[in-house]
């Protein structure tokens, strides 16, 4: 297979897809398609996080279907966040400005590090200092 | 490596995987395997959807020439007139999901990493001449 996909939603909070392969023109309607019963799982408010260690290739078709997929979580006012992009989707995300890259991220601590912020600023406590930009 | 395919997206695919492995023979490196790889996809699937809008069958040669650290790839089809180099760059707002849709990513994506590229329409046929320099074609730091 060109493109696997899994899916894992261990609260209504957050739910994880893991990307595997490539996502061009011949794969991206199978990843629309499994995003379409992931998304649901997610509440309003909620984290998406798509792990990216596993794609190895992404081209305009594959960037199309996340930009669809990030506005349908926005919408919601959720957040999709990226996490470990391999050098050719790093390369091609750069080339057209694809995502923000607040919304990228290293490795797994980075990103909770990340949520663990947020949410300490939703529920107003201030006992982590702000990093500065 | 010359390949003929009709203007199906599965032969595109097909045709993607043959030219993958004449490079992978040839020992070129992963990340300009993929350039070259994107190029193609994004030129070639843009034919395939854009390039009859009529609806009729079509043909599409790929020609490889790969002579270490340079890849010159031609394509030709029997599309309408399409000059990739013609198009506007899109306008990227940092941000894809900001915009409903941003046309002329593909082809954007393609110039942006081939080396070099030439376009001439030939009677009825787009003739792309694309070259590939392994050592431009280093990956972008994070």
């Amino acid at each position: 297979m060109i493109l696997n996909l899994r899916s894992e939603s261990p609260t209504p909070k957050r739910s994880t897809v893991w990307l595997d392969g490539r996502l061009d023109a011949e794969t991206y309607s199978q990843f629309d398609e499994a995003v379409r019963d992931v998304t649901p799982m997610v509440d309003n408010g909620g984290t998406l996080v798509l792990d990216l260690s596993g794609l190895e290739y992404i081209s305009s078709a594959g960037l199309r279907s996340l930009a669809q997929l990030r506005k349908a979580m926005h919408d919601r006012d959720g957040r999709t966040l990226l996490l470990n992009p391999q050098p050719q989707v790093r390369k091609v995300f750069d080339i057209v400005k694809a995502v923000p890259v607040a919304e990228v991220f290293a490795d797994i601590a980075e990103l909770d590090q990340y949520l663990d912020l947020m949410q300490r600023q939703v529920t107003g406590r201030t006992d982590l200092q702000p990093t500065s930009e | 490596m010359r390949l003929h395919i009709r203007n199906r997206l599965h032969e595109v695919f097909d045709a993607l995987d043959h030219a993958e492995d004449a490079l992978d023979k040839a020992a070129l490196n992963p990340s300009f395997r993929a350039d070259i790889r994107l190029v193609l996809e994004e030129l070639m699937v843009n034919t395939v959807r854009h390039g009859y809008p009529d609806g009729r069958d079509g043909s599409i040669a790929i020609k490889l020439d790969i002579r270490p650290p340079t890849v010159t790839v031609e394509l030709r089809d029997d599309a309408m007139p399409f000059n990739p180099l013609g198009i506007e760059t899109p306008e990227l707002p940092g941000d894809l999901a900001q915009h409903d849709a941003v046309g002329g990513l593909g082809v954007h994506l393609a110039r942006s990493i081939a080396s070099d590229m030439h376009y001439s329409r030939d009677g009825d046929s787009n003739h792309v001449v694309i070259r590939f320099d392994q050592s431009l074609s280093e990956e972008t730091p994070a």
